[in-house]
């Protein structure tokens, strides 16, 4: 057995050398290789095992205890898919015994998980591709064994609309990114108009899209400020490029076309506020400190004093400081009507489901309006409002839902089987090269997929979306596959001389049921898909299982649990 | 077996890139091979500091517009076009390859080239009494003009995806999608009729637990290949396990075929360009065994958002464009292809000839270059723009108005690839709008 464990191995190793997406940063290959091959090639032809008939008895769900909410194993489990990284049973015990509104009450008051903390835990790391290997370490750490699930959530999905990427010169400032991503974090539930705040300052945005060290302009010398954050705070970050209803529709002129949020000379006026900003803890504009943890601060001989027209008709009067030019201008987009929907609409899709009704969207993005307390942008009042939507409850048709991203599919195998490295470490440096996806590693500001992609086909025709699709090819479903085969047949509790920093799965509770097929079945897709498996999925466990050697628990288990992570039903979201 | 099994599940028009799909009526086919590459040059290429005025009248006015950015005249490579405009041009010094190209009349520049509906000048421009491609200067909306051309129409498909099904019954032997990406799904190739093929730099990619070398890895692809079969009721699964059902009915066939071209003798620079280009090159020396006679490739490199250290950043692109394209022309002369591919460039926009201190910003017209064997080349195409701020050609801020539109680029680029004079407005919708609906370039 151990010889086709080998055999297995092998072949693992080889595939996943080659494709990888061809967008992803490149970087060196992640250290994968648990155990030394063996010193002989072994035999390919191990016999099959005799064919077991498949049961007759269908797969059924053990009836769960009452609980005191009424939600249900796989009512609690569909909406911790949709509001945490991944879930462990005891999320849903939790959650059963608290309720949903109740539960996410209780999540905003977690403290945050702080990155910048656990990377100055860690020892000094050799260079950037280290350092960035512990940054992408403490997301895994948090997303897998933080508390504060909600909000590492929602920062995740932050982190996919106010983007910045370590695929640039921000890879030489792991530090950097890790308090970028703690900012998202630390105002998840916060006021949106703080979070605008929070971001702008950041230097790391600063540097991604070029307001440090943006100046005044100089006629003389044909120079006017940098456009590019007065371009994308309104693009991607907040209005979008044409207005909105309420409801997220686009809006039509009298001649039907859709209106632009802002012209080129809006851009311009932005442009010129965003001047003379540099990294906090600077003696002079030119002699900046390059300390990427602490805001940017303004030195008003760079900042130009000039009128600046922004949106809804408004001109900042001239002679004023870069902060108050700055409070202004992020004031007036934060009462633009667009941010509403957009933000909601963005959270919803990251959150719930691809292509949410208008009346949801709608519901929402009032909520946004106003939490009820006139307050506008409150966070975590929107976030609940997502959650809670009768939308988000109910089961989804059969366009519903969206695809699980990526990445969150392998948190969710980790946080299911609690995995972990014998070195606590999460050292995972690549995980693009097999997801196509890793955080603040975006290719580019646009993010990994579009909200609006569609693949060609029926989701195109019938004009709904399916953002996720965007990076799903013939390569990157490949490598996902390949890297899922790893992380279950090669790195789990049974596997021997796992080494130290090897990130295993625990499958120790469905050893002991190795020999129930039913309980065996029953708790691994109860894991990870909150239900029984659809028939189909059934039918290819009992393919699986009929050939599989009867004699070898480990190889029973991992074929099961191998199948359902590489199931669609575990790919997508109800 | 297997590639009956799929052919039955094609009735879906779209599950397939590996099967041509209709059974209508193929006509006799092409006896000849083409290809097209587009090398996407991601963010928005500067190329006015790729092709710069050389003639002292013309770089005085380049170098008072671009200040700190200007590249010194002395560096520049200079080229000798066979029907010079009056002034005199040369290339950046980085890119003393496609200068080399050049010269050789193998490459030519396309002067000023941008997304339009119909011609514009200045005053139309600022009367806006001119139709324009919606939000200019935006990165994703210019990226989408050039990959579908779509002006203010609202089209799904890119311009390639609308050749493969114009060529549907011409191609109807080939045995992988007339288009291929090495950089993922792009709209560029989005078709109503086929699904394009990704391919990774290093092949196809393989499922290694369902390889038939791994321990019961046969029956396990199998049973996951039933699995799929057996279909879903989720939009959202339906798509993802068609990709599965695409990525598993090549990979295979694929990576056979490049097994026989394990290495090029032409060397390749270690850039993503040049191993996406490494790839093409050794896909098109295999195109026989998947009786291939049209292929549109899709390649793209980043970077070329420069607004920030562009002096730093640029000749480093710049020098990969050029050593990439280099060794991929030399990798068609190797293995015999020269005549029968011909490169060219796409870009978001061109940038702004004002700095913004260290940097350039969202612009619209840029050079763009074409090249290969077929290529009539030393030539500079179109005409090159008065690069002075507040000029002619500036639409305002040093936003250069272009004067020839991408859709005069792709009618050329298919009307040599083999789409009928009669199909060229399905390519490139505003192609009548325009006088010339021949660039030159390719006879």
């Amino acid at each position: 057995m151990r010889m086709g464990f080998l055999c297995l191995f092998i072949v693992l190793l080889s595939a996943c050398g080659g494709g990888g997406g061809s967008s992803s940063a490149e970087a060196p290959a992640p250290a994968l290789a648990p155990v030394a091959p063996p010193s002989s090639t072994p035999p390919a032809t191990t016999p099959p095992p005799p064919i077991i008939p498949p049961p007759t008895v269908p797969p059924t769900v053990p009836p769960s205890d009452p609980v005191p909410s009424g939600i249900s194993l796989s009512e609690g489990h569909r909406f911790l898919i949709q509001s945490t990284m991944g879930i462990d049973q005891d999320d849903v015990a939790a959650l059963q015994a608290l309720g949903f509104e109740p539960w996410i009450d209780e999540q905003i008051q977690h403290p945050v998980s702080n990155q910048l903390a656990y990377l100055a835990s860690l020892p000094e790391p050799a260079n950037n591709f280290q350092g960035q290997a512990n940054r992408i370490d403490a997301w895994f750490r948090y997303a897998v064994q933080g508390d504060d699930q909600l909000r590492q959530r929602v920062a995740f999905a932050l982190s996919e609309l106010m983007v910045v990427s370590d695929s640039s010169t921000l890879f030489n400032t792991p530090t950097g990114l890790a308090d970028y991503y703690d900012t998202l974090a630390t105002h998840a539930f916060d006021n949106f108009r703080t979070l605008m705040q929070a971001v702008t300052l950041h230097p790391a945005m600063g540097v991604y899209l070029s307001v440090l060290g943006n100046e005044k302009p100089d006629a003389s010398r044909n120079i006017r400020p940098d456009e590019n954050y007065a371009r994308e705070l309104m693009q991607l970050f907040t209005l979008g490029l044409v207005e909105l209803n309420m409801d997220g529709s686009v809006k039509i002129d009298s001649s039907g076309e859709p209106i632009p949020t802002y012209d080129q000379q809006i851009i311009e006026g932005f442009a010129h506020v965003y001047t003379g900003w540099t990294f906090g803890g600077s003696t002079n504009f030119d002699r900046p400190s390059f300390n990427f943890t602490i805001p940017m601060q303004a030195f008003p001989d760079f900042h130009d004093t000039a009128p600046k027209a922004l949106l809804s008709g408004v001109v900042l009067p001239a002679g004023q400081t870069p902060e108050q030019d700055l409070d202004q201008a992020l004031d007036n987009i934060f009462n633009h009507p667009n941010v509403a929907p957009f933000v909601s609409r963005h959270l919803i899709q990251k959150l719930v489901t691809a292509n949410p009704s208008l009346a949801y969207v709608n519901r929402v993005a009032l909520v946004f309006s106003d939490d009820g307390n006139g307050q506008r942008g409150n966070l975590a009042a929107v976030v609940k409002a997502i959650l809670l939507d009768t939308e988000a409850r109910s089961l989804a048709n059969d366009s519903g839902g969206k695809l699980v991203e990526p990445i969150l599919r392998l948190v969710q195998l980790w946080r299911a089987y609690n995995a972990s490295a014998a070195s606590g470490r999460f050292y995972f440096p690549s995980p693009e090269q097999s997801f196509a996806q890793a955080p603040l590693r975006s290719p580019s500001v646009f993010n990994f997929f579009s909200p609006f992609y569609a693949p060609p086909g029926e989701i195109s025709d019938r004009g709904l979306v399916s953002p996720e699709m965007q990076i799903t090819n013939e390569t990157t479903i490949a490598s996902t596959h390949n890297y899922f085969a790893i992380a279950v047949f090669l790195q789990n509790s049974s596997t021997p001389d796992l080494r130290d920093d090897v990130i295993a799965i625990d499958i120790a509770s469905d050893i002991a049921l190795a020999g129930d097929r039913e309980a065996l079945i029953d708790s691994v897709t109860i894991r990870l898909l909150g239900s029984a498996p659809s028939t189909s999925l059934r039918i290819q466990i009992d393919e699986l299982l009929n050939r599989a050697p009867t004699d070898n628990a480990e190889f029973t288990v991992t074929e099961v649990i191998h199948a359902v992570v590489t199931s669609t039903e575990f790919a997508r979201q109800r | 077996m297997r590639r009956r099994k799929f052919l039955t599940l094609s009735a879906s028009a779209l599950a397939s890139s590996m099967i041509p799909l209709r059974a209508f009526s193929a006509d006799a086919g092409f006896s000849d091979y083409k290809c097209l590459v587009n090398i996407f040059l991601l963010g928005g290429n500067d190329a006015f500091n790729l092709v710069v005025p050389s003639s002292s009248a013309e770089y005085n006015i380049y170098a008072a517009s671009r200040q700190n950015l200007a590249v010194p005249q002395a560096d520049l490579l200079a080229i000798n076009p066979s029907n010079p405009d009056g002034a005199s041009y040369g290339f950046h010094p980085s890119a003393s390859v496609l200068r080399d190209l050049f010269e050789a009349g193998d490459l030519a520049v396309m002067a000023n080239i941008g997304p339009l509906i119909e011609p514009t000048t200045k005053d139309a421009y600022l009367s806006q009494s001119v139709a324009l491609p919606p939000q200019l200067f935006s990165h994703n909306d210019q990226q989408d003009q050039w990959y579908t051309l779509r002006g203010k129409l609202s089209l799904s498909t890119g311009w390639a995806g609308r050749i493969a099904d114009l060529l549907q019954s011409s191609t109807q032997a080939q045995q992988l999608a007339l288009n291929t990406s090495l950089f993922g799904t792009t709209l560029f190739q989005a078709s109503d009729t086929s699904v394009p093929y990704t391919v990774g730099v290093g092949g196809a990619n393989t499922y290694g637990a369902l390889d038939a070398d791994a321990f019961l890895g046969s029956s396990r692809r199998a049973a996951f290949e039933a699995y799929l079969d057996r279909g879903f009721t989720n939009l959202h699964a339906r798509a993802l396990s068609e990709v599965h059902q695409r990525s598993l009915g090549t990979a295979d066939q694929v990576n056979e075929a490049l097994a026989l071209v394990p290495q090029l003798a032409t060397p390749f620079p270690d850039s993503s360009l040049g191993k996406q280009l490494n790839t093409i090159a050794r896909l098109i020396a295999v195109k026989d065994e998947f009786a291939m006679s049209r292929q549109i490739f899709f390649a793209a490199t980043g970077g070329f958002d420069t607004h920030d250290n562009q002096n730093q950043v640029q000749p480093n692109l710049i020098q990969d464009i050029a050593d990439s394209v280099g060794a991929f022309n030399a990798a068609l002369m190797e293995i015999s292809q020269s005549d029968s591919v011909v490169t060219f460039t796409q870009s978001d926009f061109g940038r702004t000839l004002t700095s913004n201190g260290d940097g350039t910003d969202h612009g619209w017209g840029s050079h763009q270059i074409v090249t290969g064997s077929a290529v009539i080349g030393r030539d500079i195409y179109g005409t090159m723009p008065t690069l002075e701020i507040g000029g002619e050609d500036d639409a305002t801020g040093g936003r250069i108005i272009p004067t020839t539109s991408a859709d005069q680029y792709a009618a050329t680029l298919a009307r040599w690839f083999g789409v009928d004079e009669s199909d060229l407005a399905q390519v490139a919708p505003n192609l009548g709008n325009f006088t010339s609906q021949n660039l030159g370039f390719l006879g």
